[in-house]
């Protein structure tokens, strides 16, 4: 080959981790190229969605002048307990949440990432697509100097790598510093449809104003036939993104069929109304880590770093994961600008990536949520009985029945105790707060 | 060797919906593909150049978002891109877009000699091949239609061989050069792209020629004024029924050929009496379907 095709930084994926990092390190001067094995930046992407303004605002500062793919600022948001028959709502809406920017917004990712994409392609990173980064080139030392591609005379080096290759994470493998496939009790499978309806249709639906108003839910309990994981239901600027996701493991065991149990989900009683003459524009799935603090692969070596899912960063319990991934990606692209600064780019000078990971919340909070996945793991009960228990009570609790209080009280206890002993409540309870304290 | 090919943005026909009630392709959220028979012919001008050197030059008549084709053409390997577009050319026909791909021709010509054109066999949308004959036409240069193989070809002799498809067989026809051929898809496999070339093309911006610069068109001649085809009506066919099926095994071959002459005569779709009494037809030239 003529001439080797050399930058400053590498990074592989263009997804929220890649493209943050991209665009920290190309703000900075480094002549960044990053790959994407996808036709464009998202052509491989999904996710329910709900973006996080937090983590834009630290990429990129500019971000609301740049014209960004968003769907609906989220001002009314909670959750819903299904039962069988009923939903029990824990939603907040305020018009605290009405500020520009919003906290957070509604986004679908085939429209968000190419646009995030753009602002780095726009920023001087060269954005390379339908490449796929097979493998290493190492130096006599072993260290990592650059990347090998799918393309003919596809070698690219650079001193720094950044991954960001999503939750198959098989560079990170290749690296050994994840040392799996993840297992399936660790990880996820989420299926979505994207509804289109008229603007004015989905407002009437959710009693949103207008088009600077719009719903989050997720929602636990019959959307997964009581089974641990989620569904949700989140509002678009013409649409509806519903979707559910439970833990690969269940779907095994339970010998089920994700898109069946989505197709159920949208027949529920209380769920069907809100989609009535929806017409689906989208489908798809995806896998979720729930990899947790314990099992996340190590998040360097030298010459590479690593990213968003690939390093398991995600906050299932909050629905959070591209915030995580962009923060780490930026944290990543600063690390690496410093190590041109000092023209080391081993491994014990990358442990500053970490370092500044710990000491922002996206370790902080996958820390305190490491008992999580294996929380739900071990109490597969746990929606069902006290998702219906609380559908259940309610009913009780709001119908009259000519009765004494006290008595109603006592019923509901009993509605409870039917289901599960005192002792096993407590049990769940105390797990719960592991869970949820860390 | 200089090689020009046009090539044509289509809509993905393999994804595209007709609209049952006017009949015309529903284009919305349908993705925009290079039509496939061109990026063969760019396929072939980059093979060519890799053999004898030279450049190719990519020319396309289409919207704004046609330069999207026409990186991708830089990324399979070409050295430059014109993206002609104006407003003006809108809602042109073959005659033209042929009359615009030509005019620009000359004016490339006039920056040094072109040895070869190259089109597609013909646009997945409209399936006319019309605008590659008539370019020929216009340039007054040898044309080769469906174009299969090319033998050899020499660009110091200028002279080609190439093989051309047609109903009866594979003619072997000799041309002088420069000549315009309309290539099938066995001309080139396409081959996954170097990446220096996605890097090349990452960073390229098409040339854009309007309908008076660098060009001045003929403005009675582009567009909807220089376009005379009127679509009386566009409609879906009806789909076709299963047919019956006679088996042999069941009937016998004779009655078996009874019941299908009934069939046919049933049908009416072929006046079998005239058919009986007719000739056998001669042979017809291979047929330029153009």
């Amino acid at each position: 080959m003529a001439n080797k095709l050399t930058f400053d930084a590498i990074v592989v994926g263009g997804g929220p981790a890649g493209t943050s990092a991209a665009i920290t390190m190309a703000k900075a001067g480094l002549q960044t190229i990053l790959i994407e094995r996808g036709r464009f930046a998202g052509a491989k992407n999904f996710f329910g969605g709900v973006l996080y303004t937090h983590a834009l605002n630290e990429v990129l500062p500019d971000w609301q002048s740049r014209g960004p793919a968003l769907e609906r600022p989220v001002t009314d948001t909670g959750y819903w307990l299904l039962s069988p028959d009923s939903v029990l709502r824990f939603t907040q809406k305020s018009e605290r949440y009405k500020k520009v920017p919003a906290e957070s917004y509604t986004a679908l990712r085939a429209n968000f990432d190419p646009w995030f994409a753009q602002q780095a392609v726009d920023l001087g990173v060269l954005v390379i697509t339908k490449t796929t980064v097979t493998g290493f080139l190492r130096d006599e030392k072993g260290r990592v100097i650059g990347v090998t591609t799918d393309r003919p005379d596809g070698d690219v080096y650079a001193p720094i790598v950044i991954i960001g290759e999503g939750v198959n994470n098989l560079l990170t493998q290749q690296l050994g510093l994840a040392k799996s496939d993840l297992p399936p009790r660790y990880v996820a499978l989420s299926v979505k449809e994207y509804l289109g309806l008229p603007e004015k249709e989905v407002e009437a639906r959710f009693g949103l104003s207008g088009p600077d108003e719009g719903v989050a839910i997720d929602i636990f309990g019959d959307v997964t036939l009581g089974l641990p994981g989620t569904g949700f239901i989140y509002t678009d600027k013409a649409g509806i993104s519903i979707g559910c996701g439970l833990l690969l493991e269940q779907l095994v065991i339970n010998n089920l069929k994700p898109y069946e149990i989505l197709a159920r989900f949208k027949n529920h009683p209380i769920i069907k109304p809100y989609l009535e003459g929806a017409e689906r524009l989208e489908y798809g799935a995806h896998l979720i880590p729930e990899t947790g603090y314990d099992r996340m692969p190590a998040l360097y070596t030298d010459g590479v770093m690593i990213a968003g899912d690939a390093a398991g960063m995600v906050d299932a319990l909050h629905r959070e994961g591209t915030n995580l991934a962009m923060i780490a990606g930026k944290m990543a692209g600063e690390t690496a600008i410093e190590a041109h600064k000092q023209k080391n780019f081993s491994a014990e000078f990358l442990k500053g990536y970490r370092r500044r990971l710990q000491d922002s919340f996206v370790l902080k909070d996958l820390k305190q949520y490491r008992r999580m996945t294996d929380f739900l793991d071990s109490t597969p009960h746990f929606m069902e009985t006290y998702v219906n228990f609380a559908n259940d009570a309610a009913y009780r609790y709001f119908t009259a029945h000519g009765m004494a209080k006290r008595d109603m009280e006592k019923e509901i206890i009993r509605l409870l105790t039917r289901r599960r002993s005192f002792l096993g409540v407590a049990v769940d309870m105390i797990k719960l707060l592991r869970g949820m304290r860390g | 060797m200089h090689t020009v090919v046009a090539i044509k943005q289509v809509p993905d026909t393999t994804n595209v919906r007709i609209n049952p009630e006017t009949g015309t392709l529903i284009r919305e959220g349908v993705p925009a593909i290079i039509n496939p028979y061109d990026l063969h012919a760019v396929e072939l001008a980059v093979r060519l150049k890799e053999h004898f050197g030279g450049k190719v030059t990519v020319i396309t008549m289409g919207p704004p978002k046609a330069a999207e084709a026409l990186i991708e053409c830089v990324e399979q390997g070409a050295d430059r891109c014109i993206l002609i577009t104006d407003r003006k050319f809108a809602a042109a026909d073959t005659l033209a877009t042929s009359y615009v791909l030509a005019r620009a021709i000359e004016a490339l010509q006039e920056e040094g000699p072109i040895d070869l054109y190259l089109f597609g066999l013909q646009a997945i949308d409209g399936d006319t091949a019309q605008v590659g004959p008539g370019v020929a036409t216009r340039l007054n240069v040898p044309l080769i239609s469906y174009a299969l193989h090319i033998e050899s070809i020499d660009p110091e002799a200028r002279v080609a061989v190439v093989h051309r498809k047609t109903e009866r067989g594979i003619e072997v026809l000799r041309t002088r050069l420069p000549a315009l051929l309309t290539v099938l898809k066995e001309i080139a496999p396409v081959q996954r792209a170097p990446l220096p070339n996605l890097i090349r093309a990452a960073r390229y911006k098409p040339e854009v020629w309007s309908s008076t610069d660098p060009v001045p068109f003929d403005q009675d001649q582009i567009g909807i004024r220089g376009s005379p085809t009127v679509v009386g009506r566009a409609y879906t066919p009806a789909p076709r029924q299963a047919g019956d099926i006679i088996r042999v095994s069941e009937l016998g071959l004779q009655e078996c050929v009874k019941r299908a002459l009934q069939n046919v005569q049933a049908s009416g779709a072929v006046d079998l009496a005239s058919i009986v009494d007719a000739k056998r037809p001669t042979d017809g030239n291979g047929g330029e379907h153009s």
